[in-house]
């Protein structure tokens, strides 16, 4: 699974408060297992997922993946 | 799953059998596309169609003696159309030169060719394109036969001249003025490998086998007149170009009659009927052949016959444009890929299951059984898309648990005497029912977990209606309830493996209710019941109102015309059918049927769980439905009324109706508030039919309040998020404080994974009051750390 991410976000770690970096972040679903840049809080390591990913390019990969 | 059985079934689909014109042409000029080209003025492309199965197509087509048109379907709707006279402008308008035929070494072997008339003609050029050296014996000094009687009527001498001429082009050799006679044939025989006469007459009675031409067993084959002993141009060709397929068999010594079935005229299995078809009289010509615009107007005329009877009727064929022949091939073909992308998943899944293609298929296909035992097969080999019932099911489970489920027998008189006093004993029927209650649960309501979700207002009313009716005549039978979903969901996700389970907690209350007849609500039950629990008697809600009578609220002469939908589950069911009619007649409605009705009924597109896996395709269904009609819809299933509301299309339940409700919301529930429907459900009937309060609180309270724009809801509903999930993932983040912050907006954005979703929830926080901005999720685990 290969994204292209935009690392000008304005979303902060609300805990940490921590900006997020780019780095790779496992992801799995059924037999696919992928490693990807990912933006995350370097402390507490919450991943961030935009709206743009999540209804895009991993739905594409979870619907290939349901269909293989 | 049975594959070959399948493919089996797949070739029994007669969407490509040939339309009667077709198959009642001795050489079967493909009528269709020839039609077709003329009506796009293209004369040239149809020439071509013509010159594919026609020999000589430049003669032929000007006094071809058209079998085909004494068979046209259009016959008894405004005339045949003339095929014969759309060939004689395609040659005028559509001719062009032939290239210079490419001349490839005849090396399959020799044949002789007695008779240059028509069919000898014919038979010396078929055999010269398999590949054979050709020489063709005419006693006279010119080919042509009887093609000459033509000479200045039809056809003229230089066209004539021309044609034949391609014979000598193509290296056939051609012996003038060579008599042969009966004496003389055995020497043919000798020298050559086959031989084909065609001379008209002869002077010995030949018995000739009727499908290959071939005499006896001998390298001898007849056609032409001498064979098919009438006048007929058409009979005479066709017979010469099939000797030669006989002839080329004999010489390569394969079959002579395998895949031979349909030579010649055959009987099509396609019957196209011209009920809807409305009557178009035949073009005439102005002058003696019809103009460019006459031929493509007569060309319109056509019918292009051809079985899509399934197609007409189905948004989801129509949708992936597939017929059931290749969509039984691209199942078989989805069944077998081991390694690779099973592309045919959505499509499976965009079948609703409704059965109305095996009612209109003229053989009886039906894609539903298919469609049913193939996502069975998904789900056992683990090749089902999890997301495509995943909402469904756990919907379905919903209702499976305490939170809908309930079994209650009729309050028994000792619960009740509360109610056995004047005037409520006098004006209260269901008063009445509980007083003769018996302990004996003869009957229990079963109305289904979307009725209950959807028109949650008018369950308690039936329940106490049919209390009062039933015990008024039955007074040994008692009215029980069941709150709870039958399991038609994981049904129509092929869950073969959730089905006992819901089948046996139903078949176990039956038997401790002392085995009741089951008064269904929706038609979807009803074939769940039929399928998995048959000793369980059922009833539907409409034939016991029917039959009892209906609550007194609003029956009046002279109300408006409505149309009614049926539901597709019930479409084998004629007893629903004529309650449904009756009551709406009773209420004082007319009835304006719609053409999809009853046996034929569509589908509203909530079937299958189509609407969950595919919404685009359910939507489809739903506008295809309400464009059948101007009237107001009737509907008495749930779902359909959902639907057609969603398509913006005024529908009533039979329930609004019986209960006065004309002006009834056209605003259906939310998935998250159908949820909620169906508890308070549960809770108002405890309390006011049982006098009991549940023990569990309803639900989880949190200490803020949500607010979401119809906008955010519109988005939750299409996204199939319920507001349950939002309320977990705000409480997750606010004490767990995992959440990120934009200093811009001041938006907080949060996410908790509840079993195999990931939710994402942005929003405003204000106190305790959250504002929701959005709401996405995904099915991908992300693996923090």
């Amino acid at each position: 699974m290969e994204t292209k991410i935009d690392t000008q976000i304005p979303w902060i770690c609300d805990k940490c408060h921590q900006a997020l970096v780019a780095q790779k972040v496992k992801v799995r679903y059924l037999e696919g297992n992928f490693e990807v840049d990912l933006l995350k809080c370097p402390t507490c390591h919450m991943v961030f997922i935009s709206e743009d990913l999540a209804l895009g390019k991993m739905l594409e990969v979870e619907k290939g993946l349901e269909d293989k | 799953m049975d594959l070959d059985k399948l493919l089996e079934l797949g070739n029994q689909c007669i969407h490509l059998e040939p339309p009667v014109c077709v198959a009642s042409c001795p050489i079967h000029m493909d009528v269709i596309a020839f039609v077709s080209n003329i009506e796009k003025g293209d004369f040239a492309s149809a020439y071509k169609i013509m010159e594919n199965k026609m020999p000589f197509s430049r003669l032929i087509g000007k006094i071809c003696d058209h079998p085909c048109e004494s068979m046209c379907v259009r016959k008894d709707a405004g005339g045949s159309i003339r095929i014969s006279e759309l060939e004689k402008t395609v040659i005028d308008l559509g001719y062009s030169a032939p290239k210079k035929p490419l001349l490839l070494p005849k090396t399959k072997g020799n044949v002789a060719v007695i008779g240059g008339g028509l069919s000898g003609s014919v038979a010396a050029v078929e055999l010269d394109k398999k590949g054979y050296k050709v020489t063709l014996y005419e006693k006279t000094n010119r080919l042509g036969g009887s093609l000459w009687n033509y000479e200045g009527k039809e056809l003229e001498r230089s066209v004539i001249e021309e044609e034949l001429l391609v014979i000598e082009k193509k290296g056939i050799s051609i012996c003038y003025n060579t008599e042969v006679l009966e004496e003389d044939l055995h020497n043919y025989i000798e020298k050559y490998d086959a031989l084909y006469l065609g001379t008209g007459t002869w002077s010995k009675a030949y018995r000739i086998n009727p499908d290959t031409f071939q005499v006896e067993k001998l390298s001898l084959f007849i056609g032409g007149k001498i064979q098919c002993h009438t006048h007929s141009v058409m009979d005479s060709i066709s017979s010469a170009k099939r000797a030669a397929i006989s002839i080329d068999r004999y010489i390569t010594k394969t079959s002579m009659t395998a895949s031979r079935e349909r030579e010649g005229i055959f009987e099509s299995k396609l019957n196209y009927t011209i009920d809807t078809v409305k009557p178009i009289d035949t073009v005439v010509k102005a002058s003696h052949l019809y103009s460019n615009e006459e031929a493509i107007n007569e060309a319109k005329r056509c019918l292009k016959c051809q079985c899509d009877a399934c197609i007409k009727a189905c948004v989801h064929m129509q949708r992936f444009s597939i017929t059931p022949d290749r969509y039984i091939r691209s199942i078989a073909h989805n069944e077998r890929i081991v390694l690779g992308n099973r592309s045919a998943n959505t499509m499976i899944n965009s079948c609703t299951e409704c059965g109305l293609c095996k009612v209109v298929c003229p053989v009886g296909i039906g894609m539903a059984d298919i469609i049913h035992t193939t996502r069975e097969s998904m789900v056992e080999r683990g090749k089902m898309p999890l997301s495509a019932h995943d909402f469904a099911l756990k919907d379905m489970q919903f209702s499976q648990s305490d939170s809908f489920s309930l079994l209650r027998p009729q309050p028994s008189k000792e619960q009740s005497k509360n109610l056995f006093y004047y005037p409520v004993i006098a004006f209260s029927a269901y008063a009445r029912g509980l007083y003769k209650g018996s302990g004996k649960t003869g009957y229990l309501f079963y109305p289904g977990c979307q009725l209950s979700a959807t028109h949650t207002e008018y369950i308690g009313e039936i329940y106490k209606h049919l209390v009062g009716v039933i015990k008024d005549k039955d007074a040994d039978n008692d009215v029980g309830l069941y709150l709870g979903c039958c399991g038609a969901p994981a049904d129509w996700a092929g869950r073969l493996d959730l089905m006992p389970e819901s089948i046996e907690k139903i078949r176990k209350v039956w038997e401790e209710m002392g085995e009741p007849t089951f008064i269904l609500a929706c038609s979807s039950c009803a074939s769940t019941f039929e399928k998995y629990l048959p000793m369980i008697k059922t009833i539907s809600l409409w034939e016991v109102l029917d039959k009892y009578g209906l609550p007194t609220t609003d029956i009046k002469k002279g109300k408006r015309v409505l149309s009614i939908h049926d539901a597709c589950a019930s479409r084998h069911n004629t007893v629903v059918h004529e309650s449904i009619r009756s009551i709406v007649k009773t209420l004082g409605y007319s009835i304006e049927e719609l053409e999809y009705s009853k046996e034929k009924a569509k589908c509203c597109g909530y079937g299958g769980l189509v609407s969950c896996a595919n919404p685009e395709q359910a939507e489809e269904f739903a506008k295809d439905r309400i464009h059948e009609s101007e009237q107001d819809i009737l509907v008495y299933c749930a779902m359909c009324k959902d639907a057609i509301v969603k398509s913006n299309k005024r529908a009533f339940h039979i329930l609004d109706l019986i209960y006065g409700t004309q002006n009834a919301s056209q605003k259906m529930p939310t998935l998250s508030e159908r949820q909620n429907n169906r508890k308070q459900l549960k809770r108002q009937l405890l309390k006011e039919i049982w006098n009991e309060e549940e023990g569990h609180a309803m639900n989880t309270r949190y200490d803020f309040t949500l607010h979401m724009s119809d906008e955010i809801t519109a988005i939750m509903e299409k996204r199939f998020i319920m507001v349950s999930d939002i309320e977990k993932v705000v409480d997750h983040s606010l004490s767990h404080q995992e959440r990120f912050f934009n200093p811009d907006t001041l938006d907080f954005l949060a996410r908790l994974r509840l079993q195999n979703v990931t939710y994402w929830v942005r929003y405003e926080e204000k106190g305790s009051d959250i504002t929701v901005k959005d709401v996405y999720s995904h099915r991908m685990e992300v693996v923090e750390g």
